[in-house]
């Protein structure tokens, strides 16, 4: 609530327009009731011509225009107001994000931030475009009557200061007794959905087992079931509604008791009095309730103001860069040396602890280690995609720190084991790979080089086929190629490669190979290695446990050096075989 | 709209709680009504200084009123909201009985499971249709007919004048207002996609992006597509912001004409200058229950988009025709013969499967393997006639497919596929499905032979058994599958998420137990074919190779280079 409430008070102008506003509305909400008393008075008693009264009627006429026209230039305000907060929120968490994602998609909260994106940056629209403006409106509103018609017969006046707090109170009372219990129910109530979700999706496997039929009177009993329970709370609610138009009511009937009274009996007033405070008290008490409605629809804001509010508090850690171009510094592939580079996730998380070797120029450099050890960590933070938490990471006797972020992106190529396929055609998804427009020539010859040519010319639109979002349509062999394309055409320095574990098609498995050395013949390559091959070939052999380098040099060496890693590449064999 | 019958028949179901409904929400309404005439007729027959007596009984009037507003509308929403529920109830009921015939072939159509929340989604949506969209102006017509046939003894002027009101703010604003909604809605829900999809392009891709230097740009993109959504919003915002203060507008403009006609009237002295209050505080009143109708069009056009879908879902997929079942098969080991059968999912170009023929003799023990996307799932659903093949026949005991019913050919089939569903309740309750009369003892030997004995019969499975880990939920599909009666194991990757030394004895458990059955198993490892009768290797839809083990390794070919593969890989 604080949050939005912080952001709305930013919105001075608006708030200043939407009380000015509602002043105005106010004073119509009166002159309304004023017009329409003088009519009756005159017609009814004085006995007036319809000549006198016509002045009246038009006053009547321009005071319900205007109340309309002011409801409405209201409501644009509350309307405009939340399409800024909303284009806000965006723009804060999409620089937040791009700040800071890498860890998220590493955790796989993408799906989360999406949702928090979309839907929860949508929910606070009502808190401003709604709520705000008719916060103000009904604070504004019964207090101006409340003043008019205090002027005109005080008596009134008192009796609706009396009973005007009652409204608030029993809002209060009643809320502290229901929210919590309707809450409960709201999320009952989801779950509810869930389950009847639970039972579709379950609907193969009811089928495979001939269960199905059942389920018509489990949906139907526990759906009534769900009824019944809802209803007990929901006549606590009513209940509160009851009460609430039960003091209205009792206090428009003590209002009109009174001047009736004071009108015939002490013969004190005048109509005149009578009928325009009698117009004007329901204007009162449905104010008042209004206000209370107010407050329901901004609490639905509140949980997604604070889902907002996480996400942009999320502690973030930049990657470092500098300003130094890389042209300058290298133009085959550079030295690059770890100096106890390290890694960690949050206070207690994983950590990758310092790591300390040096890459020469063109070496093929395996990474190697159980699931868990910290290989992928150490290739985003190798990559610069992760930023460090300790130690250096020296890039021709330079901190990688020290470099333009764009110069050393344009160096190197990631080719991961689930490559990201954008919605668009083949040739705009290989095309990623290059920063300048790549040619017809450039892109086709990239292709080829991936070995995924000949597929994409068997397809009727060729490079112009379309392909959706995340490669639908695509097997994960071909996705592998696109990506591969797009490091063909990026012709990089660094090759950073997360080698698949299982799953490609056999032709996928040779282009990669063959790929992987193509590159290499103008590139470092570091590898998460997965096959024994790749590590037997690599100039160099990293080997992680728990996150810390336990050992380095080549097979051979780490076969003597490290029992560990000999009972790992060998036990594995045997598993495979026996 | 006229998918709307789908929920106005399941409406009909509650008529008692809807007549109650309309009946006390009309009495809420019309003692509104009442309540404000009597207090305006009240104030002016004092002022003309009456008996005290007739001040007693109006007052009395007006309380007794006040109470029975208070009171009606409590009653109104019991019976209003109770009436919600029960609809809801019943569509739920009625729509999972036009699933339940399609069911696996639907869920292959559409592959995304966000088709199934999306259909909650819309169930849960059309619950408002009774409330916000049937509701809303057959009260309002009630309560005005009533409020008219009161002010005609007055003068049929001003009960026009209330005639025109309700034909204006009940309908000409509301269908104007839908007319133009429509439009803007279309937009919005375009303007919606585009930017979901590129926030799931940016936040999926990020990586991606990220190496090949184009998140700037996407992220422009992006602030560019959100900007346009909101500014749509607005738009939305604006029309709807209008129409309320129109409609406002129209019912004050007519009390303005109300009192216009009101003075007019006793000035001529057609109507006693009395009632005039009274006539004019009827019309103030009676329009109270017009703002809901400005929301209608909103719902009805929300409600009618939800049912239409929903209608889609279950129309568009009738099964291919009326199954013929001529054969049933018979309770043993059951053969299968595949004839140049083919089959490309709709809306993908190129086949899953591509002319495949087959032989798996009765008793056979027969792997599938290959890549990812050759085929092998497909050729299991195509089996268990999930989908209807496009080409040639599928014979099971020399019985064409088309022949036998699918509901026998699962009740004579024990299968495990990839995504196996459990459902909110036991452990009991889930492996019951299989076998209704098993006794615990059952239950527990079977949860044995998969090494799931940690798990109590009684302990919770949450939905979609999403409180078990991918190798247990593995498991416990391979143990329902044991205790399920039937001959042939169509297994589909039943163990990728369990370790090599429990898969390699779960499977010697099921080959035990399988001695006399067919057994079809599709695997992405190579270990431990070695025991299969014959091995079939696929890719890309078609058959590459096939053999024993021993044949395939002599052969070097593909499923040989693949076990080179798997051979020096880590994991």
């Amino acid at each position: 609530m604080n949050q939005l409430k912080a952001i709305a008070k930013q919105h001075k102008g608006t708030r200043l327009f939407l009380v000015f506003s509602s002043i105005l509305y106010a004073l119509t909400v009166i002159l309304q009731a004023y017009f329409l008393v003088t009519i009756v008075d005159a017609v009814f008693l004085q006995s007036a011509s319809f000549t006198e009264i016509v002045p009246y009627l038009m006053g009547l006429l321009c005071a319900l225009v205007a109340r309309s026209a002011l409801s409405y230039v209201n409501g644009r305000a509350g309307v405009k107001m939340a399409t800024k907060v909303k284009q806000q929120f965006r723009q804060s968490l999409l620089k937040k994000y791009t700040r800071n994602p890498l860890q998220t998609s590493l955790q796989g909260q993408s799906g989360h931030k999406v949702s928090v994106f979309m839907d929860a940056i949508d929910e606070i629209d009502s808190y401003f475009s709604k709520y705000v403006p008719q916060v103000i409106q009904t604070s504004i509103v019964p207090l101006f009557i409340w003043i008019a018609v205090s002027m005109e017969h005080v008596s009134t006046g008192i009796i609706m200061i009396i009973t005007a707090p009652f409204i608030p109170l029993f809002y209060i009372i009643i809320g502290i007794m229901t929210q919590k219990k309707s809450e409960e129910q709201m999320d009952k109530m989801a779950l509810f959905s869930g389950r009847f979700l639970d039972t579709l999706q379950g609907l193969t496997t009811l089928k495979l087992f001939g269960k199905s039929k059942q389920q018509k009177d489990v949906i139907r009993q526990s759906s009534l079931d769900f009824r019944d329970a809802t209803m007990e709370v929901l006549k606590v609610a009513f209940v509160s509604s009851l009460m609430l138009e039960l003091i209205s009511m009792l206090s428009i009937g003590i209002i009109a008791l009174e001047v009736g009274i004071r009108l015939v009996v002490f013969e004190s007033i005048s109509f005149y009095t009578a009928f325009f405070v009698l117009v004007l008290a329901p204007e009162f008490y449905l104010s008042l309730k209004d206000l209370g409605t107010a407050f329901h629809t901004g609490r639905g804001s509140m949980g997604a103001a604070t889902k907002i509010q996480e996400e942009l508090e999320q502690e973030e850690h930049n990657v470092q860069w500098g300003e130094a171009s890389v042209d300058n510094a290298f133009d085959s592939p550079p030295h690059i040396s770890l100096d106890g580079v390290g890694f960690q996730y949050g206070e207690e998380g994983f950590a990758l602890k310092s790591i300390c070797t040096t890459i020469e120029p063109y070496e093929h450099v395996a990474i190697v280690g159980r699931s868990g050890a910290g290989k992928s960590t150490l290739l985003y933070l190798i990559a610069g995609l992760l930023p460090k938490t300790e130690g250096e990471i020296m890039v021709n006797h330079q901190p990688l720190s020290h470099y333009k972020e764009a110069d050393w992106f344009e160096r190197i190529s990631y080719i991961t084991q689930h490559p990201y396929i954008f919605a668009g055609t083949i040739r705009e998804n290989i095309a990623l790979g290059s920063n300048i427009a790549a040619s017809t020539e450039q892109v086709e010859r990239a292709a080829h080089k991936a070995g995924i040519a000949d597929l994409i010319q068997s397809l009727e639109q060729g490079y112009d086929t379309p392909i959706g979002e995340g490669g639908r349509g695509l097997s994960g062999g071909e996705k592998q190629r696109i990506a591969i394309a797009r490091a063909f055409l990026k012709q990089p320095s660094i090759v950073l490669f997360d080698e698949p574990t299982t799953g490609l098609d056999l032709y996928t498995e040779q282009i990669l190979q063959q790929s992987i050395n193509e590159l290499s013949k103008n590139a470092t390559v570091i590898s998460v290695a997965h096959r024994l091959h790749t590590i037997r070939n690599a100039d160099k052999i990293l080997f992680l446990a728990n996150g810390e380098l336990a050992n380095q040099g080549t097979d051979a060496q780490l076969m003597k050096a490290s029992t560990d890693y000999a009972n790992m590449v060998s036990v594995q064999q045997e598993g495979v075989e026996r | 709209m006229k998918a709307l019958s789908l929920v106005l028949k399941e409406m009909a179901l509650e008529k008692r709680d809807i007549i109650l409904s309309v009946i006390f929400g009309f009495l809420a309404g019309v003692t509104a009504v009442a309540l404000f005439a009597s207090s305006g007729y009240l104030i002016s027959k004092a002022a003309l200084v009456p008996p005290f007596y007739t001040l007693t009984i109006l007052i009395a009037v007006v309380k007794i009123l006040g109470f029975a507003r208070a009171f009606g509308r409590y009653l109104e929403r019991y019976f209003s909201h109770r009436a919600t529920f029960a609809i809801l109830s019943n569509l739920r009921v009625s729509f999972f009985e036009k699933l339940e015939p399609i069911a696996p072939t639907i869920f292959q159509k559409y592959r995304s499971g966000d088709l199934l929340a999306r259909v909650v989604g819309d169930i849960d949506r059309l619950q408002h249709f009774f409330l916000r969209v049937f509701y809303p102006p057959v009260l309002l017509v009630f309560i005005f007919l009533a409020t008219i046939l009161f002010t005609t003894m007055f003068s049929i002027y001003i009960a026009l004048t209330l005639l025109v009101g309700l034909l204006l703010t009940g309908f000409v604003v509301p269908v104007w207002f839908a007319y133009q909604q429509r439009k803007v809605d279309y937009k919005l829900r375009e303007e919606r996609g585009a930017l979901s999809t590129e926030t799931t392009e940016f936040l999926y891709g990020f990586r991606d992006l990220k190496i090949n230097q184009k998140l700037e740009r996407k992220r422009d993109a992006l602030e560019q597509s959100s900007q346009t959504y909101v500014n749509e919003q607005q738009r939305q915002g604006n029309v709807e912001m209008f129409n309320q203060s129109l409609n406002l507008m129209v019912t004050l403009l007519i009390s303005w004409f109300v009192v216009a006609i009101g003075a007019l009237l006793v000035i001529d002295g057609e109507l006693q200058g009395v009632y005039l209050a009274m006539i004019i505080m009827i019309s103030l009143t009676v329009f109270e229950n017009a703002p809901p109708m400005a929301v209608v069009p909103i719902y009805l056009q929300d409600s009618s988009v939800a049912a239409s879908r929903l209608t889609t879902v279950v129309k568009e997929e009738q099964l291919p025709s009326v199954e013929r079942t001529t054969q049933t098969l018979p309770n043993e080991a059951l053969s299968i013969r595949i004839e140049d059968v083919s089959f490309t999912f709709p809306n993908e170009k190129r086949p899953s499967i591509d002319h495949m023929h087959m032989h798996i003799p009765e008793g056979a023990k027969v792997a599938i393997v290959g890549p990812s996307g050759s085929g092998k799932s497909t050729l299991l659903q195509l089996l268990l006639k999930f989908h209807q093949q496009d080409k040639g026949t599928i014979y099971i005991n020399n019985y064409a497919t088309d022949d036998i019913a699918a509901t026998d050919i699962w009740s004579k089939a024990k299968v495990v596929l990839q995504e196996n569903h459990f459902f909110y309740g036991t452990i009991r309750d889930n492996l019951l499905i299989a076998k209704e009369e098993a006794t615990d003892a059952e239950l527990k030997r079977a949860l044995e032979r998969v090494f799931l004995q940690h798990l109590a019969l009684d302990q919770q499975v949450l939905e979609k058994g999403e409180n078990l880990s991918g190798g247990e939920k593995q498991r416990l599909a391979i143990a329902r599958a044991m205790i399920k009666q039937g001959r042939l194991w169509l297994l589909d990757e039943p163990t990728s998420s369990v370790d090599l030394l429990t898969e390699r004895t779960i499977y010697n458990y099921i080959f035990q137990q399988a001695q006399e059955d067919t057994v079809i198993l599709i695997s992405h490892r190579l270990v431990g074919l070695e025991k299969m009768d014959h091995i079939i290797v696929m890719d890309q839809g078609e058959i590459v190779e096939s053999g024993t083990f021993r044949e395939l390794m002599d052969q070097q070919g593909y499923f040989y280079e693949m076990k080179q593969i798997e051979q020096s890989v880590l994991v």
